[in-house]
């Protein structure tokens, strides 16, 4: 009788242990699957292409708003500044959301684009087509 | 018995967490791959780039008159003046080409006037591309439309586009 009460004992906290380890381990999972999907390199990635290609789309005179709340969110934890986000030299796009990081692409049209923060929404960035070159 | 039952479960529990670590490996393993290539986006570039040639060598429905007019084709017509730009401080090489043709309506055989721009260097990797398809070479794209010159003179122009930037879009 002791024995087999000593033995359930047992059975119930290594039970408790292993559902414990296995709840961490998910959870560890899933953080690092969401951290991979929203991490700097990614959105980099991502934003640089997008603001190319719309330019690419775009004509002059046009005023292009892009939700980058994600993006501007990551680069305030990072300390880059919301000004330095998105920069274009020419007719290359850099999208710099971390320190050391930045991921440029280029675009065909040969347009004057300018680009700035949204200043009432703190969300948004502003790319404006100025005309051609 | 009482030993050899504990004995079994530490077994159980340690198969247990050797699939857990094999299962966790296969996710991060599958999550790394998908994430470290990159996005590719030569296809819509492709689609832009063709839609800008189209408008500039014709608009609403009209052939530009700096290509042709009273259906002769200047000799000096280029795509020089359609405001785009292949060079880039990113590439050494420009990335792009493109190519246009004019047709008369009834004869799709012989082109009247060929117009191009950009790398000539990609246009045979197109032609390797028609048996396979391989991503690791250029985008190649084509696109036919139907126009009118001012004497309402019937033509087929179609454009070739090819993008190439593979190292940014695709995992060499």
């Amino acid at each position: 009788m002791i024995k087999k009460r000593g033995k359930k004992g047992t059975i119930l906290v290594e039970n408790v242990i292993f559902i414990i380890l296995n709840v961490i381990f998910l959870m560890i999972l899933i953080l690092f699957i969401y951290r991979q999907g929203n991490g700097a390199v990614v959105l980099e990635q991502s934003y640089a292409k997008n603001i190319a290609l719309l330019i690419d789309a775009g004509k002059p005179i046009m005023e292009m708003k892009l939700n980058m709340e994600d993006a501007m969110a990551l680069a305030e934890k990072n300390g880059v500044n919301r000004e330095e986000i998105v920069k274009i030299t020419g007719n290359l796009v850099t999208v710099k959301l971390s320190e050391k990081g930045g991921y440029s692409y280029s675009f065909f049209k040969n347009v004057d684009v300018t680009t700035y923060p949204d200043v009432p929404t703190e969300k948004n960035y502003v790319i404006k087509i100025n005309g051609y070159k | 018995m009482l030993i050899k039952n504990k004995r079994g479960d530490k077994i159980l529990s340690l198969y247990w967490f050797a699939i857990l670590i094999i299962i966790a490996g296969g996710i991060f393993a599958m999550v790394y791959v998908y994430y470290g290539f990159p996005y590719d986006v030569r296809d819509i570039e492709n689609r832009l780039l063709i839609n800008a040639v189209a408008d500039c060598v014709s608009y609403t429905g009209r052939i530009n008159q700096e290509i042709i007019s009273s259906g002769e084709f200047y000799q000096n017509a280029s795509l020089d003046k359609c405001n785009l730009i292949f060079t880039s401080p990113e590439w050494e090489e420009e990335q792009y080409y493109v190519k246009v043709d004019f047709y008369r309506i009834n004869d799709l055989n012989n082109s009247l006037r060929t117009l191009t721009k950009g790398n000539l260097n990609w246009a045979p990797q197109c032609e390797i591309q028609k048996e396979k398809e391989s991503k690791n070479l250029v985008q190649c794209s084509t696109k036919a439309f139907y126009s009118l010159d001012d004497k309402d003179n019937q033509y087929i122009i179609k454009i070739l586009g090819i993008v190439r930037k593979s190292e940014k879009n695709v995992r060499t």
